[in-house]
């Protein structure tokens, strides 16, 4: 039998757009599958030049999806480069906005990206495998969905005061306290979301149960765990120390979130522009780890809100306690994630700090460069930044969530392909499964721009002399 | 018979914002003054018209839409659409987008329509980008098919309710 190459690829290519190659060897078995992200980092040379205050309304032109991750990682930066700490009123309320995003961003994704596998099956018509398939099935659960995207939105519109391109964190504070008012709005939306998040963990569990046998030959990987903790090693979505545990689950580092550049270094692979951070101590692949909704909850030893927490003890029993390897679990993790979001509005609101005034410390004290690390839904973003003594910069450097989980989606793929994929004929539900491992991740691949985000995929199936033998296209 | 036209694209990359640039130009011709910001969210209640810009279509937006009769959406393409300035009558059908979360202007008319049982008469008007870099000026060819969006959603709109 002829060796082929099949390959899953966008028409059109610009930043961060990605395509997927699998090679086929002469038995007709995956050889390897690769997931090549053609990464163009040219946002960080469009951001040199500009002074540091104007980062949190810059930054989150990157990305339609999550930019108050960034309009928040950069306000960090610029609060630590500036040697301006917010007041804690202000902490709250970036933190309060932040939780918004997580239940908007998660909630999207559970629901209406990955959810439709879960509910409706890996294997059913891809003309149902979606939304509108959701809302044919269960319209009442999907308006819920709608409802609890809503209001994440809504708190982030309150603190941002528009629906875009939100201005409210500014180095050193934010620029707008919250009314009686408008604290009471979000909560009118509370018992609601929690609600609708007590259900989607209710619909992962049983999906889990009675798909067992997926789950666990589904992308199961060996990696370390990244992410944000306080000092009690709890879930820690804002602010707090970067912990990094091994496959088995022993701590490597906690370290404070400015020192990254010690602890993570690239590795370059020749068919991929992203690179791939991993532990330098460890070296590449013995390295590499996962960030994101199973990095952090593998790397979490608790969580401060109370029904998270108890989600997260048996999200751990899976695994004995020791950390939950398969990828399918993302959206495990993702929910849980989701409840301790909304938890935490209320903890927010409910702190007498929230109507506070003080959200501005206007005294200065600058240096030549500053980090600001948040966990934005997708994992760890870093933004650093470093500036002249006009405070203009002279260079940034972004790592983006989806960045440190590029060997875990790489990995993922190829996994699921050796393990699915049979022969040169790959059918519908087998294709989607190898999408649904890139997904699971819920990657932030093609935001920054609309025109070309459509991403229409072609499955190209190659001899072993490169030439096609099989075009598949999918919209 | 209340009308919203919504453009939306990331107004920093070039053309792939031109959808800010054509309902700046449709809100001055509706006696609107030009927006100096990329928020864009107004309505004008002699005219029953709400213009509003986003950097992409989201679900919750369902539930806004099905308060309307008429919705023009406006946004970028990059030479995938059968011509420069593309005219296309809406239906609610929805296509799912597998590896990103991109929300097409007929996947949302089919969430719309599912939720609230109703949707309004729809186009989508898609204007070609040549240009995707990081600037909020249009290349020339994108900016020179601006007016023609205009003229083309100007008439449709004109048309509507007199059948």
């Amino acid at each position: 039998m002829v060796a082929q190459k099949i390959t899953i690829e966008p028409v059109t290519r610009i930043e961060g757009h990605a395509k997927v190659t699998i090679r086929m060897n002469e038995a007709g078995k995956v050889d390897h599958a690769y997931l090549h992200v053609n990464e163009f980092r040219g946002f960080e040379k469009f951001c040199e030049g500009r002074m540091v205050f104007e980062m949190p309304l810059i930054t989150p032109r990157i990305c339609g999806i999550c930019p108050v991750s960034h309009h928040l990682a950069s306000a960090k930066a610029g609060d630590d480069i500036l040697g301006a700490t917010p007041p804690r009123p202000a902490s709250l309320l970036r933190e309060l906005m932040h939780m918004g995003q997580v239940v908007q961003s998660h909630g999207m994704h559970f629901f209406e990206l990955g959810g439709p596998d879960l509910i409706l099956g890996f294997d059913a018509d891809p003309e149902i495998r979606n939304v509108a398939g959701l809302l044919a099935a269960d319209a009442g659960l999907t308006v819920r969905a709608v409802n609890l995207r809503k209001w994440g939105q809504e708190i982030i519109r309150i603190l941002g005061g528009r629906r875009i391109h939100p201005n409210f964190a500014i180095p050193g504070g934010v620029n707008k306290a919250l009314t009686k008012e408008e604290r009471a709005m979000i909560l009118a939306g509370y018992d609601e979301a929690i609600e609708t998040i007590k259900i989607g963990l209710k619909i992962m569990y049983d999906w889990a149960e009675k798909n067992a046998e997926d789950i666990n030959k589904f992308a199961v990987l060996k990696s370390g765990y990244f992410g944000l903790v306080n000092e009690d090693d709890a879930l820690e979505l804002y602010d707090g120390k970067i912990r990094l545990i091994d496959s088995t689950g022993k701590q490597l580092e906690k370290f404070d979130p400015r020192n990254y550049l010690d602890y993570i270094a690239e590795h370059v692979e020749n068919w991929s522009y992203l690179k791939f951070p991993y532990y330098k101590k460890m070296g590449f692949p013995q390295g590499v780890y996962r960030v994101g909704p199973l990095g952090r909850c593998n790397n979490s030893k608790s969580i401060t809100t109370p029904l998270a927490n108890e989600e997260l003890k048996r999200f751990k029993a899976l695994n004995g306690g020791k950390p939950v390897e398969n990828t399918l679990h993302y959206h495990t993790a993702r929910l849980i994630e989701t409840m301790y979001a909304a938890e935490h509005v209320k903890v927010l609101l409910d702190d007498p700090d929230i109507l506070s005034k003080d959200i501005l410390n206007t005294c200065r004290n600058p240096k030549s460069s500053g980090v600001g690390v948040i966990e934005a839904p997708r994992g760890t973003l870093i933004h650093h930044y470093w500036m002249n003594e006009n405070q203009q910069l002279t260079k940034v450097n972004l790592i983006v969530s989806t960045g440190h989980n590029n060997w875990a989606m790489s990995e993922a793929v190829d996994s699921v392909a050796k393990t699915y994929i049979t022969g040169p004929e790959v059918p519908e539900g087998i294709l989607n499964r190898v999408e649904a491992a890139i997904r699971a991740h819920d990657p932030c691949l093609s935001c920054s721009t609309h025109a070309v985000g459509q991403m229409p995929m072609i499955i190209e199936v190659k001899d072993s002399s490169d030439t096609i033998v099989k075009t598949i296209k999918r919209d | 018979m209340k009308t919203l036209v919504i453009g939306y694209g990331n107004l920093d990359r070039q053309d792939d914002g031109v959808a800010w640039h054509v309902l700046s130009k449709l809100m001055q011709e509706f006696g609107v003054e030009k927006p100096n910001d990329i928020n864009i969210d107004f309505f004008n209640p002699k005219k029953d018209v709400h213009f509003l810009y986003q950097l992409q279509l989201l679900p919750e937006l369902a539930d806004e839409l099905s308060d309307y009769d008429y919705a023009v959406f406006i946004d970028a393409h990059n030479g995938a659409m059968p011509s420069d300035v593309y005219f296309e009558q809406l239906s609610p059908i929805f296509t799912s987008s597998p590896l990103t979360h991109h929300l097409s202007a007929n996947s949302l008319l089919s969430i719309t329509n599912q939720i609230h049982h109703k949707y309004p008469k729809s186009i989508l008007v898609s204007i070609r980008g040549f240009e995707f870099s990081f600037s909020q000026c249009l290349s020339s060819q994108t900016a020179s098919l601006v007016s023609i969006a205009v003229e083309k959603i100007h008439e449709w709109m004109n048309n509507q309710g007199k059948d």
